[in-house]
């Protein structure tokens, strides 16, 4: 009898291990595209990126797609466009789980959305461990390890994994392989702890979040926001990549003469038609207004769950202006004292 | 489910002006129709099925059961759709989303109710549900419009003109275009009718500020010249309700676009709001 909670996985049942996954659904994980590296659907380890830094998309494109069949229409009815199919998420770093906990806080509070709760419900999180690279300022926010939100969480071993068990499916998965794993060992504890040393004092890049909600309120007029709205390209990218951003557009579309349906896709508050309404008044009219509201909107300090910014780097890595959140963030916080 | 629409039938539709129609409208099944309770100041989603979703705020009053009216301004690729539906159409409704006004926490207390053009539309609903169920005190009703084919729900208003103070409740009209219509309104019913603007009918008005609340609506830039003739009389920021307007897509706080607000707080329009306080806009910025 193992007893599940940590458990150790041996570098030589790894494979197996990652084989046994597929019979909970289709599995996804990081595999390296040309510069970048995406989740996207394997079948056998080697195709896999396991010392990847960051996806281009975050998993959230596994649960508010970037275009999304809502409904579809029948006799001038509305039906449930098809449903969801299981899928295993493996490798998702510590970041990342933090914000699919971020958008659970706004898709799964009342009124539950439907079609992200199905998704979220039939879907499988093995987390793995990462190490940072000069994007990442995850640490600073506190999201640079994963306490729930996953199912198992791999750490990276000399010889092997050590595996966090954090959910009663990860229980089960881990169950139905029993054989694969072993009892974890003072050593092993020893090795993780190791890791994570190292892995803390590899950050390169920090955000000072001290009073930086109530500094960034303050500094509503700040001449900073003028000068990276020159700057800036206004294209979205930021939007699109980000773990935590989930502004949609709804719009129907038309298949063939007979057929339509409702739509969502991604939409960026960088876009002028963010906050354009019906009769042509814009409430954010200029870059600089919709530049300042996303950094409103990633730094607003909720006091159950802190920002709504997990530190990944991806807006830092994917802008093609080289703006960097941290360094506006700084930028403000000079410009005030 | 959540996105679904409930088919409504098209009762009736009237021309209030030349580019806003008001529809009367009741769900198709009576099981929906009994269910469906809302609030002055709430809105609902209208659902033309195969070309979009609009939010528009209710009209009526929830005191006359049985119906719901949305007052329509042809502005739009929506709603220019909208105006061409007749009676007897079937649109797709979700809702009411938002707060609404707090009418029982009024009760017993003056309402000053400051409209704006369109901005008629959502008040109007207040102002019906304060006559019929009579618990307030008095009602003034302040209407900026800019011309007489603009008053909105015109036979409505000018009912209210002549008989409103029979029941407590005393209309003022500010117009911006000067019409042979608008001077026999104003020989009529001076000083109570007058050109201008909102904020002129203010004059020689003064209130109980202990008990009173200002009720606002109309285009952005009315709001704070509005806000400064009440905070000038003293009227408590608490006591100052206004409903706003943002680009909505779900109307239950998921797509995001009528976030309002800085690092300190943030506020969904649509789920929060859109009836606010002053003393929110003045905590949560950008919201005015």
């Amino acid at each position: 009898m193992i007893v599940l909670r940590y458990v150790k996985l041996p570098q030589e049942n790894f494979e197996e291990f990652f084989n046994s996954l597929k019979r909970w659904g289709k599995l996804y994980a990081p595999v390296k595209k040309g510069d970048i590296y995406s989740f996207q659907n394997v079948e056998t380890l080697s195709e896999i990126a396991l010392d990847y830094t960051r996806t281009m998309l975050p998993p959230k494109k596994f649960f508010v797609r970037p275009k999304d069949e809502m409904l579809k229409l029948k006799e001038g009815h509305w039906e449930e466009a098809n449903g969801t199919e299981p899928i295993v998420l493996f490798g998702v770093h510590s970041c990342d789980i933090h914000g699919l906990e971020i958008l659970d806080k706004v898709y799964l509070s009342d009124p539950v959305d439907p079609y992200y709760k199905k998704r979220r419900e039939n879907s499988i999180i093995i987390g793995i461990s990462c190490m940072p690279d000069e994007y990442c300022f995850c640490k600073s926010l506190g999201t640079d390890f994963a306490m729930h939100g996953f199912d198992l969480f791999l750490h990276e071993l000399p010889d092997g994994w050590l595996v966090r068990v954090g959910s009663v499916k990860g229980h089960e998965i881990a169950w139905g392989s029993e054989e694969l794993f072993e009892n974890v060992t003072e050593e092993d504890f020893h090795h993780f702890r190791e890791f994570e040393e190292k892995r803390t004092n590899s950050f390169k890049r920090s955000l000072n979040k001290e009073g930086l909600a109530d500094i960034l309120d303050l500094a509503f007029d700040s001449p900073v926001w003028k000068k990276y709205e020159r700057i800036c390209l206004g294209c979205g990218n930021c939007n699109m990549v980000c773990p935590t951003c989930r502004c949609y557009e709804v719009c129907d579309l038309w298949i063939n003469a007979y057929e339509a349906v409702r739509v969502r896709r991604y939409d960026s508050c960088f876009m002028e038609t963010h906050g354009l309404v019906a009769g042509g008044h814009n409430f954010r009219p200029t870059r600089l207004d919709r530049f300042r509201h996303r950094y409103y909107c990633k730094n607003y300090f909720d006091p159950e769950s802190g920002f709504n910014c997990v530190g990944c780097g991806r807006c830092d890595e994917f802008c093609p202006a080289k703006i960097e959140h941290v360094k506006v963030l700084d930028k403000v916080r000079e410009g005030l004292q | 489910m959540t996105f679904q629409t409930h088919d409504a039938r098209i009762l009736e539709v009237k021309e209030l002006t030349s580019r806003e129609k008001l529809f009367t409208l009741r769900f198709v099944d009576p099981e929906i129709n009994r269910k469906f309770k809302y609030k002055p100041g709430q809105f609902v989603v209208v659902d033309i099925r195969g070309f979009g979703e609009f939010p528009i705020s209710l009209c009526s009053t929830p005191t006359r059961e049985g119906y719901f009216q949305l007052c329509v301004r042809r502005v739009g690729r929506m709603t220019k759709h909208m105006h061409t539906l007749k009676e007897g159409d079937i649109v797709g409704i979700r809702g009411p989303y938002g707060n609404g006004f707090p009418m029982e926490k009024m009760e017993g207390s003056t309402l000053i109710l400051v409209a704006g053009g369109l901005g008629m539309a959502p008040l109007r609903s207040v102002l019906w549900y304060a006559l019929d169920s009579g618990k307030y005190e008095k009602i003034y009703l302040f209407y900026g419009t800019k011309a007489y084919e603009d008053i909105l729900f015109r036979d409505e208003v000018i009912h209210l003109l002549k008989h409103g103070e029979d029941m407590n409740c005393h209309v003022k009209l500010a117009y911006e275009v000067e019409s042979p219509s608008c001077i026999y309104l104003e020989k009529g019913y001076s000083p109570r009718v007058c050109k201008g603007v909102v904020t002129d009918l203010f004059r020689g008005e003064s209130f109980d500020v202990e008990n009173t609340y200002a009720l606002i609506c109309g285009p952005p830039v009315m709001y704070k010249f509005v806000i400064k003739e009440l905070l000038d009389r003293k009227l408590s920021p608490g006591r100052i309700y206004m409903t706003l307007e943002r680009r909505m897509r779900c109307g239950v706080g998921k797509c995001g676009h009528c976030i309002v607000g800085t690092s300190t707080s943030i506020k969904y329009v649509c789920k929060d709001g859109p009836v606010f306080t002053y003393w929110d806009a003045l905590s949560t910025r950008g919201l005015i």
